[in-house]
């Protein structure tokens, strides 16, 4: 079986951009073996507040986990997650 | 448990020891600043990358054959760690065991240094289910630290942040009759911080250990034992395991252990309504010696 690659556009979601993560949860929510994290986006460390961090993103962090399920691919109200096989 | 826990704590338990849990250690190990650190991007911690490897794709990194021994490697050395922790952006000495309700009271009527008990929202089910529930119960220096960041504090209408001793048992008693799974954890060795309630699969303390076969945890001190003559078939034990360790007989009608998948939680315990299971100590049952 080949590897399942997840990827996540985040000129979309995350990293500052039109959506943050946390308003929406929606993939993380959804996804039954929970393969996604969420968590401050690291490239922005130096600028964000280091106590109360607002600049997030979502990792998919476990795509060998992954059941091919496509929910997430579905849900994402974006149409920010490709999956390929 | 290892060498220093059988020497330490009571009875063999390293978390029974009140020593591991004072501030004057936390102090002698200089953790206040280090854990402020690590607090303030712990969700982050799996994308960070150490020795050139981060948890991303752990999967398929241990499915690859020389690689995915180094990993393994890599990561039980690091949250076995006994030196003292340097960088908080890793998880050294980060090592934890499961404990069952009556370990769990006895560790906050005994343990904890006064008024230092505290609810925090979970970090697993936030960071891997964007959910926010109350339920790690933190004392020590984690009061202090966790107070100057707001997103790990409890909103009123979901917990109290600051909890009596009363409190916290009476909460860790509704999260195991919840099916949640009681764990204590050293942050970082030798010093004990978080006494959780744990899910899979968003619990990153246990899922190192189930999917990707490395030892981020330890089973409990306990095993189940099954009484079969009491045992009326009902099945409420067999919802509440998560390890899938209990299986329905078809031909007895009743249910059956299988002790080398039980982690001890003893969260089965507590629905079965005519006593048909109780907890045994794991180093009595031979077949288990060691298999922590
Ligand atoms: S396809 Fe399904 S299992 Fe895979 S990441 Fe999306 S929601 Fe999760
Ligand atoms: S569902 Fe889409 S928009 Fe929502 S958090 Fe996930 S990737 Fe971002
Ligand atoms: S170890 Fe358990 S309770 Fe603690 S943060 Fe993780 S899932 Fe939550
Ligand atoms: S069988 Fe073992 S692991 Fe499963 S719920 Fe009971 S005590 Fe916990
Ligand atoms: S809960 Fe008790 S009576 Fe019901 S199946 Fe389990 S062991 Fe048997």
């Amino acid at each position: 079986m080949g590897k399942i690659k997840i990827k996540i556009d985040y000129s979309i979601c995350g990293d500052g951009n039109k959506i943050d993560p946390r308003d929406c949860t929606i993939c993380l929510k959804i996804c039954e073996p929970a393969i996604f994290l969420l968590h401050p986006s690291l490239k922005f460390q130096k600028e964000d507040d280091p106590y109360d961090p607002k600049i997030w993103r979502v990792t998919p962090v476990y795509p060998s986990l992954c059941t091919l399920c496509m929910k997430c691919v579905e849900q994402c109200p974006e149409n920010a997650i490709r999956i390929r096989n | 448990m290892c060498d220093h826990c059988l020497k330490h704590g009571t009875a063999g338990k390293w978390y029974l020891n009140a020593k591991f849990y004072s501030d004057e250690l936390a102090e002698e190990l200089d953790l206040k600043e280090f854990l402020l650190e690590q607090y303030k991007t712990f969700e982050a911690m799996q994308v960070r990358k150490f020795g050139g490897f981060s948890a991303v794709g752990m999967g398929y990194k241990r499915q690859m054959p020389i690689i995915g021994r180094i990993v393994k490697h890599t990561a039980e050395k690091m949250l076995h760690s006994k030196k003292p922790s340097r960088n908080p952006f890793k998880a050294e000495g980060h090592i934890g065991q499961v404990v069952p309700l009556d370990d769990a009271i006895a560790i906050l009527e005994t343990c904890i240094p006064e008024n230092s008990l505290i609810m925090k929202y979970c970090m697993c089910r936030y960071m891997h289910k964007g959910e926010k529930e109350a339920c790690c119960i933190n004392f020590g220096i984690m009061s202090e630290i966790i107070d100057k960041l707001p997103r790990f504090i409890p909103e009123p209408e979901d917990s109290k942040f600051r909890l009596t001793k009363e409190e916290a048992i009476e909460k860790f008693t509704e999260f195991n009759k919840k099916g949640y799974i009681g764990t204590i954890w050293y942050g970082a060795y030798p010093y004990i911080n978080n006494l959780c309630a744990c899910q899979t699969p968003m619990c990153a303390g246990f899922r190192p250990r189930t999917e990707f076969g490395i030892k981020s945890i330890f089973k409990a001190e306990y095993v189940v034992e099954n009484n079969p003559n009491n045992c009326q078939g009902c099945k409420r034990c067999i919802t509440m395991c998560q390890f899938g360790a209990i299986e329905f007989d078809d031909k007895t009608k009743r249910a059956v252990i299988d002790q080398s998948k039980c982690y001890g939680c003893g969260n089965c315990l507590l629905v079965c309504r005519f006593e048909a299971l109780n907890l045994v100590t794991r180093k009595e049952i031979p077949a288990l010696a060691g298999d922590y």
